[in-house]
């Protein structure tokens, strides 16, 4: 008994293949955040869940909804939208305030990464 | 004597059920005729006219407090036409009354208690409402001479006002638990008069003195009603009257007396209450004149003498009554001779004569009532002149002192001479009205009593009583103005406004003209008010002047001669100018009441406070719990039943979600000691899980109030937190204390508890729900709410009344909490500004580009963009939320929050001060617009005749959106909309503007900031 098997075949297998890249982009963004050594490297990854991975579960649901009611359902789109303007907050939120500890603490992250990629240009 | 006296015999001829047969007649007008002369009835408009005299002097008051301060001449025409009106409506009603018949104006109100409103009126309360006008009005003309131009005349004329219709809803009351409301007005209004002055602690301390022990005894006569009440099974006056020996031989006769008594005694500062009455001199003199003439202290004999032929007759009130009255009779008229003020003599001269009406009270003789209702008339005229008199030579002379005034004969002669009048009158001399009260008076106490005590004090005391009143009038009329010309005044006193001396003039004329033909003044009307109280069989008496030779009048003639005899004896001493009366100086009540106050109000509350109360949290969270887990252990311990396991199939994804929100809960209880912010992000996501399980088991609505809640409660928890000091988890715990005493028991209890919700919780969820009212809510949400949201239609149409007692109670917390933090000051004003803020500033001064505060204002820069981007959405979302609340998820209290969320996102956008530029919110007046709102739409369905909330609701056709449903509920949900996003904004504000307190300080410069400290901490 499964909700799929009332549409047609073609909807169907797109709705899954839009849920199942959904859920690895997902699964990608939160296997990251445990896996990056650096903060800095870390904020990034779950950000894969809230754009692409919000997009792409958002795009099975209109078609699924649309399908299923036979008119297009599109109020998805504002949640894409909201998502999208509200991850940055968060994002610069917690950036700002592992930015500012660690340079409290004495070492200055930006500084740091300049001096890295100096390193390497220079050929250390 | 006439003791032990048959009972008062049965005032009203009509019999008990015939009467309440009358009374629960339908007819809001209801006459109810007395003795033989029944078949007379005034006029209808007479009737009509009682409800009017009660409501005037309010409505008066009203309209006079209204007017600017500085209207003082018609603050006072306004003031005396209202008191010509209420004197003339009363002369105008004897008519009605003099044959005895009791005018009832009924209103039905709450018949089903027996509490209806009733105006009444008979010959006693005629009297009284009719000196209680009259004088009022004289009271008016002299004030309007006496108040000094500074004193706001319209207030002071407005609490005169008031007070007289206090004083008139006593007297014309037909129901008892009305009388009690009206004597409760009186004492509130008498403290504002008292204290009218009250920049003079003398004022505040007379008047706080008397609003307690009126007060209190305002509280026992509630009791005493309601006993009576409960007695007879009416709280209908006439009803009470005719039940006499009903109560008489109720066992609960003796607590009801007593509490009545109480009431009655300390209005009438009657002994041991007589010393609120000196200290209220501290008033200005006409409201002396007033409240201690004919009012206020009138009302307690009043009481008595209304409730005279239902509770005398009884060895009980013998014993007490007389015996009072007889020590505060002896008291009052010692202690008067001794003062130094002349309001101060002419006080203990009222407590004495108040002793005197009590006293006859409680002789259980029918002559004796005849005399202490004459004596109330009397003492009424004559003392409220001599106040009045007093008034004008503290306002002419710039002084009351007896001591320093002498020889002002010369100088006012025609206030002189009134003042000696009414002196004598106080005195009791022939011709003199006070002469033929008093001479009543020896010639009860004289009467022959079986038992030897009696036989002996009362005459004794009355004696020596008198002849302590005639000293003291001496000492008053010589010591102010005989003797040489006054010395140590900084004026010379002079005669006052012809008009001024006008209601002087007219009182003492009464005196005279009562006291040399009674039988053609007084005589009509004081057998009326007799008639009212004793029924038609009236005891013969004669108010004539000369009765020959007697006891009575050898009594006055010894008193008059030894007080004569007493006051050139005591000149020697009275010279020396001793405040305090001699033998019982030291005895100060006044200071007695303090010590009783201060052991009550400060020592006991604190000791009080000391044992059961604490300042630490965990001991009064441990006590909440223990008593919670308590009070539900109780009924469950007899055994919950079975705990059967069902069937139940599993779901794997809600299960997760489960363990995930269990793992947030245990790590939010495992981190909250050292770090608490980590504690609050996993509070937030247990919460998330019990949001999604909501969903889950398709209960939107309350997924959705979760979910905001979650958000506001993190915020404020967020800005709590602030204020808590850091904990570092390398110092302070020992170790090897880990495991102490203390925190097992802790960890007993939280499990006690915890464990003990979770078993009830599975108790009661795997159990049949009960057949309840949630089927009929279910079915009939469309058909008779008109809304498909059940839920919100629980809300706003079946139980809204309970939805109106809960934003009343949202919005008085609300209150509450920014009362509470308003002047919360953190200990954080004495520690340094939070960390980052230093570094920030100090990184700022390195840098010769950077101003202070760029970093802060630059810092979120781009989140406050988009948050003031997303206030607009938020706003419609709210609307979104509210309109469609009826028929789909929301409704006003979730959409409040939303609202108040968008707030606190530009309050965390902008800075409290940036926000509060732009965005003014005026939260109290939201939360008062709210209660308002949803009141009004409930009230509005009365306009329709429908119960107070019943709502309405049908279809419109809009021009765009077509068909919409619109119910009268979706206003009141508005009304809750509005008041929830001002309490939640209301309480966020009062603590967001605490970081605003403390940086208001670090704004200053440095080597500025020092003094300031200083100056705070001092």
């Amino acid at each position: 008994m499964n909700a799929l098997h009332a549409l047609p075949e073609w909807a169907a297998i797109l709705v899954a293949l839009c849920l199942l890249a959904g859920a690895l982009i997902t699964l990608a963004g939160t296997i990251g955040l445990t896996r990056f050594p650096t903060f800095y490297q870390r904020i990034h990854a779950p950000t894969l869940g809230t754009s692409f991975g919000a997009a792409f579960i958002l795009v099975a649901s209109m078609i699924y909804f649309s399908v299923s009611e036979a008119r297009p359902v599109l109020h998805e789109l504002l949640i894409l939208i909201f998502v999208t303007i509200t991850t940055p907050i968060t994002l610069m939120l917690l950036a700002r305030a592992a930015l500012y500890r660690d340079r409290a603490e004495g070492h200055d992250v930006a500084a740091d990464a300049v001096e890295a990629e100096r390193g390497e240009t220079t050929g250390h | 004597m006439a003791f032990p006296a048959r009972p008062p015999g049965q005032r009203l001829p009509l019999k008990l059920p015939e009467v309440t047969a009358i009374l629960q007649g339908s007819a809001t007008i209801v006459w109810l005729p007395v003795g033989q002369t029944s078949t007379v009835c005034g006029t209808m408009s007479g009737v009509a006219l009682l409800p009017f005299i009660i409501l005037l002097p309010f409505i008066g008051a009203l309209a006079i407090w209204l007017l600017p301060a500085r209207a003082r001449s018609s603050a006072s025409l306004l003031a005396g036409a209202v008191a010509v009106a209420l004197t003339a409506s009363c002369l105008w009603l004897y008519g009605s009354v003099a044959d005895g018949t009791v005018l009832r104006n009924e209103l039905t109100w709450l018949p089903q208690f027996g509490l209806n409103l009733v105006a009444r009126m008979d010959g006693l309360s005629w009297l009284f409402a009719t000196m209680i006008a009259g004088i009022g009005g004289l009271i008016v003309l002299y004030a309007h001479y006496y108040m000094s131009p500074k004193d706001s005349m319209p207030r002071f004329l407005a609490f005169l006002l008031a007070f007289k219709g206090a004083m008139l809803g006593i007297v014309l009351s037909g129901n008892l638990i009305q009388i009690v409301a009206f004597w409760e007005l009186t004492s509130v209004f008498s403290f504002l008069l008292i204290g009218y002055w009250h920049h003079t602690s003398a004022a505040r301390d007379g008047a706080r003195m008397a609003l307690v022990i009126t007060g209190a005894g305002g509280f026992a006569l509630f009791g005493g009603m309601l006993l009576l009440g409960h007695i007879v099974g009416s709280y209908d006056l006439d009803v009470v009257l005719a039940a006499g020996d009903k109560v008489r031989s109720d066992p609960l006769y003796t607590p009801t007396l007593l509490l009545i008594l109480l009431a009655a005694f300390t209005k009438s500062a009657q002994f041991p209450f007589q010393f609120w009455l000196p200290r209220a001199m501290a008033a200005p003199t006409p409201v002396s004149a007033y409240l201690h003439s004919a009012t206020m202290v009138k009302a307690g004999v009043f009481l008595l003498t209304v409730f005279w032929p239902v509770l005398a007759g009884t060895s009980t009130w013998f014993w007490i009554v007389t015996y009072v009255g007889l020590a505060t009779l002896l008291l009052g008229a010692y202690s008067a001779i001794f003062q130094q003020d002349m309001k101060g003599l002419l006080a203990y001269s009222t407590v004495s004569h108040l002793g005197l009406i009590t006293t006859l009270l409680g002789m259980n003789s029918q002559l004796a009532l005849v005399a202490a209702v004459f004596h109330i008339v009397n003492h009424a005229t004559f003392k409220a002149s001599l106040f009045m008199a007093a008034g004008i030579i503290d306002h002419e002379a710039g002084t009351r002192d007896i001591r320093k005034l002498s020889g002002l004969y010369r100088y006012m002669p025609a206030t002189a001479t009134l003042a000696i009048v009414a002196s004598a009158a106080m005195a009791g001399v022939p011709l003199l009205n006070g002469f033929l009260s008093k001479e009543m008076f020896f010639g009860e106490t004289a009467l022959r009593n079986p038992i030897p005590f009696v036989d002996v004090s009362l005459p004794a005391v009355a004696i020596v009583a008198s002849l302590f009143a005639v000293t003291y009038s001496l000492r008053f009329v010589h010591g102010v103005f005989f003797g040489p010309p006054p010395t140590e005044l900084d004026r010379v006193p002079h005669e006052p406004p012809a008009l001024m001396r006008r209601p002087i003039e007219i009182l003492v004329l009464i005196c005279l003209l009562v006291g040399i033909i009674p039988g053609l003044t007084i005589g009509p009307f004081l057998a009326t008010a007799v008639k009212s109280v004793l029924g038609p069989d009236m005891p013969y008496y004669s108010l004539s002047v000369w009765h020959g030779f007697n006891w009575a009048l050898a009594m006055s003639l010894v008193a008059l001669a030894g007080g004569v005899i007493l006051f050139l004896l005591l000149q020697k001493y009275l010279a020396r100018g001793i405040e305090a009366p001699p033998f019982i100086g030291h005895i100060v009540g006044p200071r007695i009441f303090e010590r009783l106050l201060i052991l009550l109000s400060v020592r006991w509350a604190k000791a009080a406070e000391r044992l059961l109360g604490t300042r630490r949290l965990q001991p009064q969270l441990v006590l909440l719990v223990a008593v919670a887990t308590l009070a539900a252990a109780i009924p469950t311990l007899g055994g919950i039943g079975l705990l059967p396991l069902p069937p139940t199939t599993f779901d794997p994804g809600l299960a997760l979600v489960w363990v995930v929100g269990m793992t947030c809960a245990v790590g939010a209880a495992v981190q909250a000691k050292y770090h608490r912010l980590v504690a609050l992000m996993l509070l937030g996501g247990a919460g998330l899980a019990t949001s999604i399980t909501f969903v889950w088991y398709s209960a939107p609505d309350l997924a959705l109030t979760q979910l905001l809640v979650e958000v506001v409660t993190t915020i404020l928890i967020l800005l709590g937190l602030r204020w808590l000091p850091q904990r570092l988890e390398t110092s302070e715990i020992d170790p090897f204390r880990r495991f102490s005493l203390h925190r097992l028991r802790d960890l007993a209890l939280a499990t006690i508890a915890g464990g003990g919700i979770a078993l009830l919780s599975y108790a009661v969820m795997t159990r049949d729900a009960p057949d309840g009212i949630a089927r009929f809510l279910l079915e009939n949400a469309y058909t008779e709410g008109g809304g498909r949201n059940v839920v919100n239609v629980i809300l706003v149409d079946f139980r809204a009344f309970d939805t109106f007692g809960e934003i009343t109670v949202l919005g008085i917390v609300a209150l509450a909490t920014y009362a509470l933090l308003r002047r919360f000051r953190p200990a954080a004003d004495s520690i340094p500004r939070p960390e980052q803020q230093r570094v920030q500033s100090a990184f700022e001064s390195q840098r010769d580009d950077h101003k202070e505060g760029t970093i802060l204002s630059e810092f979120l820069y781009v989140p406050s963009v988009l948050m003031r981007w997303l206030f607009p959405v938020i706003v419609t979302f709210a609307a979104f939320l509210l309109l469609r609340g009826h028929d789909l998820p929301g409704g006003g209290f979730i959409a409040g929050i939303t609202l108040a969320i968008g707030f606190i996102l530009q309050y965390l956008a902008g800075g409290t001060r940036w926000t509060e530029e732009r965005l003014r919110i005026l939260p109290v007046y939201w939360i008062g617009t709210g209660l308002l709102l949803a009141l009004v739409t409930g009230a509005a369905s009365w306009l329709f005749g429908y119960p107070f909330l019943t709502t309405s609701f049908q279809y419109v056709d809009v021009p765009v959106l077509g068909r919409v449903p619109v119910a009268s509920a979706l206003l009141f949900d508005i009304g809750v909309f509005i008041l929830v996003v001002g309490a939640t904004v209301l309480m966020l504000i009062a603590i967001a503007h605490q970081s605003l307190r403390s940086a208001k300080r670090d704004a200053q410069p440095p080597g500025k900031t020092a003094p300031m400290i200083e100056r705070e901490k001092a």
